[in-house]
């Protein structure tokens, strides 16, 4: 190569500009592509199920309130943080959530694995007025919610797509979908809350292994 | 990772090392025509700003050739290369599990000196407070507050007082954390709009409140029969119920009249979710040390 070749490059911008992102783009094609084709291989142990039609209610309202802004549902494999939240995610975990809620920023904690922790009083009494239970917080409140009702038909039509998708859900799950017909959003998103790390969490295997040793340790 | 994604990353690996390797040794040896007065000729602003010809700096180029080298050495030691395991055969799993036993052995000597004693005696140990401090404000000063004073919206109770729902030994308390408590007072709106209206006279009257002496002589057989049987005949309570006592001015949803009459008409069933597995015995022990101190030692001292 000459300095003429170099020189061509850096004289005509459409050039540069392809060559620069071709470089630029070996770290994702990398990092990102091989996860992100294999990921359609990753699969729920056996015995786990899809979101009921409230808890789906409830994770399409924690979507549109942009809750995944703010917490994340991805305790990393770092003591501090297993520690703290419990064991470490894995993608088993989110093979139901589309898009997946692992979010990137922690103004709030991570809510990975916060179902039962606190009692669904408590998660009613936080949305209504998070100031009421815990003072320091500086999350918004979500008045509306308790007002807001479900449409049946609604989530319905959710499962109905989301079986088109690959989801295991049968007539009569989508037939039971008008039973959360006129339930209020708060209902769907503290159902959707108090599973959290639960229903879709540690499968039989594991979650022996974590009754043995206790999710949360303590720290000096 | 399958083997052809494995040789995916391997080619675009050997390719972006390659080609930056090759513009490393050709750039300093490119043969850049140079005009006379020393620059490129290229320019900008109609001549104004004219480009320099200068050799990169050997500290530089000393520079970026070790980054290879540091490039190359990760490949080897760590995961990246394709299915490479690394020399250090190094995971973020091993790395947890290795942290995790750092942490374990530096704290368990305490925890085993800690489960030796009782919960009361914790309650007086210096370590013990600074521990079971931090794991009460991560877990329990969500309903209880930072302070351990309760919270009237939640019926989460007021841990600093001598008031105990459940009973307030160290026993009791281990029990409460560690399989959590629920309340079970029924809604009474069915007694019909008098009697309810009465009860909550009788049950202000019960705590030295000022009440309708008429409206709670009137409620007295309804208490009696009814509310009685959780909350013992002279309104005491039962902590075998968890049924609170009425005559002691203490109040787990507010004790103004409007809050009575809401609690009696719809009942109550305040939740404490069980805190094991969440929380290891060992742990549990610790806290509960903690929340026995809270009502013996004067106020938390956490801010």
């Amino acid at each position: 190569m000459a300095y003429r070749h170099f020189e061509s490059v850096e004289k005509h911008a459409w050039m540069l500009g392809i060559l620069t992102a071709v470089m630029v783009s070996l770290g994702g094609l990398a990092e990102i592509l091989p996860t992100f084709v294999e990921a359609t291989r990753v699969k729920l142990a056996a015995g786990g199920k899809p979101y009921d039609p409230l808890r789906l209610a409830g994770r399409d309202i924690y979507v549109r309130e942009g809750c995944y802004l703010c917490h994340s549902q991805m305790i990393r494999a770092l003591r501090f943080e297993t520690q703290r939240y419990g064991r470490f995610s894995t993608a088993e975990e989110s093979v139901y959530d589309r898009p997946f809620q692992w979010g990137s920023k922690r103004t709030g904690p991570d809510l990975a694995r916060v179902g039962g922790k606190y009692s669904d009083d408590w998660q009613r009494v936080h949305l209504m007025d998070p100031r009421a239970v815990v003072p320091q917080s500086n999350m918004p409140a979500y008045p509306w919610l308790a007002t807001a009702r479900i449409d049946g038909a609604d989530i319905a039509a959710r499962m109905r797509t989301l079986r088109r998708l690959g989801d295991p859900y049968t007539d009569a799950d989508i037939a039971a979908a008008m039973s959360v017909d006129g339930r209020t959003e708060l209902d769907a998103l503290v159902a959707y809350l108090q599973g959290l790390g639960l229903a879709n969490g540690p499968q039989p295997a594991q979650a022996g292994a974590a009754a043995a040793a206790p999710v949360a340790r303590t720290s000096p | 990772m399958s083997s052809g994604w494995s040789w995916w990353v391997i080619g675009l690996i050997v390719f972006n090392l390659g080609v930056t390797f090759f513009l490393f040794l050709w750039a300093p040896r490119a043969k850049v025509p140079v005009l006379p007065d020393g620059t490129t000729g290229h320019v900008w602003a109609h001549g104004v700003l004219r480009e320099g010809m200068h050799r990169l700096p050997g500290w530089w180029i000393v520079a970026s050739f070790a980054m290879y080298f540091i490039a190359l050495g990760y490949l080897v030691l760590y995961p990246g290369f394709g299915n490479h395991k690394g020399a250090l055969d190094w995971t973020s799993g091993k790395e947890l599990a290795a942290a995790t036993a750092a942490n374990t052995a530096k704290l368990d000597p305490v925890l085993k000196r800690l489960a030796a004693m009782s919960v009361e005696a914790i309650a007086r140990d210096a370590q013990a407070q600074r521990i079971g401090g931090r794991l009460f404000i991560d877990n329990c000063a969500a309903c209880h507050g930072r302070t351990g004073r309760g919270n009237p919206s939640l019926g989460a109770p007021n841990l600093t007082d001598e008031d105990w729902l459940y009973g307030g030994t160290g026993q009791d308390i281990t029990t409460s954390i560690r399989g959590g408590r629920s309340g079970v007072m029924p809604p009474w709106n069915s007694l019909g709009e008098p009697a309810v209206r009465n009860l909550v006279e009788y049950v202000l009257g019960l705590s030295g409140k000022p009440y309708n002496t008429a409206a709670a002589a009137a409620a007295e057989p309804t208490f009696k029969t009814t509310c009685a049987a959780c909350h013992g005949p002279d309104g005491r309570g039962n902590p075998l119920l968890g049924a609170p006592n009425l005559t002691d001015n203490i109040w787990l949803y507010g004790g103004t009249q409007a809050a009575v009459e809401t609690t009696i008409r719809g009942g109550r069933q305040g939740h404490m979710p069980a805190w094991s597995p969440r929380l290891s015995d060992d742990d549990i022990h610790v806290l509960a040390g903690y929340v026995y101190h809270l009502s013996h030692d004067g106020d938390a001292d956490t801010k």
